[in-house]
């Protein structure tokens, strides 16, 4: 059978950063993938070593739009496993928090989207619905409603004050229903389970071999989470579990999504419980001459922090590794045999960031005979198989 | 297990491999292991210790460049780094990459911002630097200039109305 070659990028909406994939298909499955990254490269591990060590956590927060506190949480746990300091109850308290409120966010966006890419526009416009009093609650603790970590070496920046509390504990009053009746859309809706049962199946030997993260680990039966494993700020003050799903395809991951929203609103709440008034900051004026490493576990998997310090207010080398990128080249193992139309369904189920303006247009490029597949004509598939099978149900 | 135990465990499999262990904290250990057996090392934290590679480091250390595996122990919360380098001026290491896929991407990263050559990478293209980079230049050593110039376009394309005098 001929073989064709399908593009996919650099620019499109379902990746974090610009990102081609090159899929090989006969007919209609995927023969053979290929990913290329780093067509915005931004050279922050290099700026980070002109940098002193209370700019960088503003920096490491651009990593990524989506998971700002997590980056910068990961720095504090490097810096702090290198100078070995105490930090107060309080900071750790407030510090789980925006992290756990950013685990919500992040993943209220996916199920919007993923609702999106299989043509469920319903469940898209609900759950950013939804999204949005968290949004509110991050300006109302932070000032700001995307850069809301206050992160620093030894606590946090700033404090919250009490009275935003009880909004806190009335929004997730108001969106633990919601949570409940989308996990329901889900587990009850044959559609759903025709077009993500069985698709994109990454094994868990292979999750093993790729050291996925995340919930694209947890998908796949891989009990991993850093917040458990190596409990850093408050996590092993609070009662929680750890959401795994063994089999691995799209369906898995977006259980273990839905299902970590739960365990996300019952940690804040935990956290709004135990909360004590104190010292937000403890007092570090020098950095001893070594080396550190601190992880988190971000939304989408754990970001890794290397720093290797000569005792002077700069690093000599900051290490960043982001979750997405051990999690893009296991598309290789997943996507192949799959058929096109649920190519973008398994990309989205890794879920790289969102975050790209949709820039997608059809080119034709006649020299190398290959044509270039747009966003909306991946979308097209996508929607026209669901609505095959809506028929069929 | 606890702490101790996969201090112990390291010590075991790695002892005649490694040249030195140094712990920093009971959550951190860091093994040196010279150039020559790093791949079995590597191999053996992955497949007899379990450990999951969670990234790779490039440093450079001046006479060489330092390359350090870290491996994290899901179990038991322990990050155990493989510290090993490549001397300059060859920057030669043997890749781990055909028996560890985790470690594909990373060593093509260290490639690029480094220099260092991983013999036996089943996919040695650039993953980092755009293809018109020019062969040889690498951004995280310590002797890349600060500044450097843009290559000249050879026809720059206008761009805005606005641009016209």
């Amino acid at each position: 059978m001929k073989r064709t070659v399908v593009p996919i990028g650099p620019f499109h909406p379902i990746l974090e950063e610009p990102l081609r994939f090159e899929l090989h298909v006969e007919g209609e499955h995927v023969v053979d993938a290929d990913v290329r990254i780093s067509h915005n490269h931004r050279g922050m591990e290099k700026m980070c070593e002109g940098l002193s060590y209370d700019q960088i956590p503003f920096l490491l927060a651009r990593v990524c739009g989506i998971c700002s506190a997590s980056h910068p949480m990961a720095f504090c746990n490097a810096l702090e496993d290198l100078c070995g300091c105490e930090v107060p109850p309080r900071a750790q308290y407030i510090r789980t928090l925006i992290c756990e409120l950013e685990r919500l966010h992040s993943h209220l966006l996916w199920v919007g989207l993923a609702g999106h890419f299989i043509g469920y526009n319903t469940v898209y416009m609900w759950a950013w619905k939804y999204r949005e009093p968290i949004l509110d609650l991050f300006e109302k603790v932070s000032g700001s409603r995307n850069h809301y970590e206050n992160h620093r070496v030894g606590g946090v920046r700033r404090d919250i004050p009490d009275e935003v509390f009880p909004a806190i504990r009335k929004t997730l009053d108001e969106l633990e229903p919601k949570a409940e009746m989308l996990l329901g859309a889900v587990i009850d809706d044959p559609v759903i389970h025709a077009r993500t049962k069985g698709v994109g199946v990454l094994r868990n030997v292979d999750a093993v071999a790729y050291g996925v993260t995340g919930p694209t680990a947890r998908g796949s039966g891989v009990n991993q989470d850093i917040r458990d494993t190596e409990p850093y700020a408050a996590y092993d003050k609070v009662d929680w579990k750890v959401v795994v799903q063994p089999e691995g395809d799209v369906f898995a991951k977006a259980a273990v999504r839905l299902l970590e929203n739960f365990e996300s609103i019952k940690i804040i709440r935990q956290c709004l419980d135990q909360i004590e008034p104190g010292p937000i900051c403890a007092d570090v004026r020098e950095l001893p001459e070594g080396e550190g490493i601190g992880h988190a576990e971000a939304p989408r998997g754990e970001t890794f922090h290397y720093v290797r310090s000569d005792g002077t207010n700069r690093p000599v080398r900051y290490k960043v590794r982001a979750p997405t990128f051990v999690n893009v080249p296991s598309f290789k193992a997943n996507v192949i045999g799959a058929e096109l139309a649920d190519a973008m369904l398994i990309v989205a189920a890794m879920d790289p960031c969102y975050s790209c303006t949709q820039r997608m247009s059809l080119i034709r490029d006649d020299t190398r005979q290959q044509s270039v597949i747009t966003h909306d004509e991946l979308l097209q598939l996508s929607w026209a198989k669901t609505e095959r099978i809506r028929r069929q149900c | 297990m606890s702490h101790e135990s996969v201090l112990g465990c390291v010590q075991d499999t790695l002892g005649e491999l490694c040249s030195g262990i140094h712990v920093s904290s009971p959550q951190r250990i860091y093994v040196d292991v010279p150039p020559e057996h790093s791949v079995r090392a590597n191999r053996l934290m992955f497949e007899k210790l379990q450990g999951r590679l969670a990234t790779a480091t490039g440093c450079d250390a001046r006479d060489r460049v330092e390359v350090l595996y870290h491996y994290c122990m899901d179990r038991d919360g322990v990050v155990v780094t493989i510290r090993t380098w490549a001397n300059k001026p060859e920057l030669r290491l043997d890749s781990v990459a055909p028996f560890l896929p985790a470690a594909d991407w990373i060593e093509r990263e260290i490639h690029d911002l480094l220099g260092v050559v991983f013999v036996d990478h089943p996919d040695p293209r650039r993953l980092i630097l755009a293809d018109e980079w020019p062969e040889g230049v690498f951004p995280l050593r310590r002797d890349f200039p600060d500044r450097v110039e843009k290559p000249k376009e050879a026809s720059a394309p206008e761009t805005s109305r606005s641009a016209k005098p």
